[in-house]
């Protein structure tokens, strides 16, 4: 079973673009952005190793989410890795690894998003004999497989 | 749309936090790895761990709370099983946290194919 959420997308657009886009302040007000009327999104992008990245995003000033991003690699236009934290409205943290890459294909790019680090590793390892159905689940929901 | 922008980090409730609390410790997974076998009493669960009853009462009482394990009084002892609904909490939370960064890839792909104007 995987230990990560995995996403590709396939955009029309050369990897410079891509990556540039997602590094961007509009593009990053476009990803958290949605259409309802008064959303907030607020980014402030450091982009360099080391440099933070941090987003916060809601319908209103009092319900906001929070994202703190640390780069940890830029490979510019090929891989971005960041160390995530994300607060919740209580403020209890979930800390993860996330790895973009950018990848060529033709005059497109497969842009891939990998999500590590959830607290589901120990589901996996431990509960699998027990309860074998959820865990089928679970792995059916980490690795987008079909029912 | 809108809902599912609402809801990724406040669906983690506060029973996915106690499964995820509970899983954090070794013995505490130890316990459940066990009780994968089948359904165990206190004394039974204690003795692979080196652990007084109390101990491992504390810890069972741990992972009752996330619902992880069910507890039932059989005459003068304490029968464990597994629960489930903590686990099935977690893969729904999982689930939802998909479908709201699909949403927002989804979003970000069609703005840069519409500033970019289709292509390199």
């Amino acid at each position: 079973m995987s230990r990560s959420l995995s996403y590709e997308r396939l955009i029309h657009a050369s990897p410079e673009q891509v990556f540039d886009a997602f590094t961007s302040p509009a593009g990053q007000r476009e990803l958290y952005g949605q259409d309802d009327p008064g959303w907030i999104v607020e980014s402030i992008c450091d982009l360099r190793v080391g440099g933070t990245w941090s987003i916060s995003f809601g319908p209103a000033p009092g319900q906001l989410y929070h994202h703190h991003n640390v780069f940890e690699e830029i490979d510019r236009p090929h891989r971005l890795r960041m160390s995530t934290t994300e607060i919740r409205l209580d403020g209890a943290p979930l800390v993860f690894d996330v790895e973009v890459t950018f990848a060529a294909r033709g005059e497109a790019t497969l842009m891939t998003m990998t999500q590590s680090g959830f607290p589901t590793d120990a589901l996996r390892d431990e509960h699998a004999i027990g309860v074998p159905t959820t865990f089928d689940n679970l792995e059916r929901v980490l690795t987008g497989s079909p029912p | 749309m809108g809902s599912c922008y609402s809801a990724p980090i406040g669906a983690l409730s506060t029973t996915l936090d106690k499964t995820f609390f509970a899983l954090a410790d070794p013995t505490r997974r130890g316990i459940l790895e066990q009780l994968g076998g089948g359904p165990a009493t206190i004394s039974q669960l204690a003795a692979p761990f080196g652990l007084t009853i109390n101990g491992i009462k504390k810890h069972v009482a741990v992972l009752e709370v996330a619902d992880l394990v069910v507890t039932q009084k059989v005459g003068r002892t304490r029968e464990c099983r597994l629960g489930s609904a903590g686990l099935r909490e977690a893969t729904d939370w999982i689930e939802r946290y998909r479908a709201v960064w699909d949403l927002r890839l989804d979003r970000f792909g069609r703005f840069v194919e519409r500033t970019t104007r289709g292509g390199a």
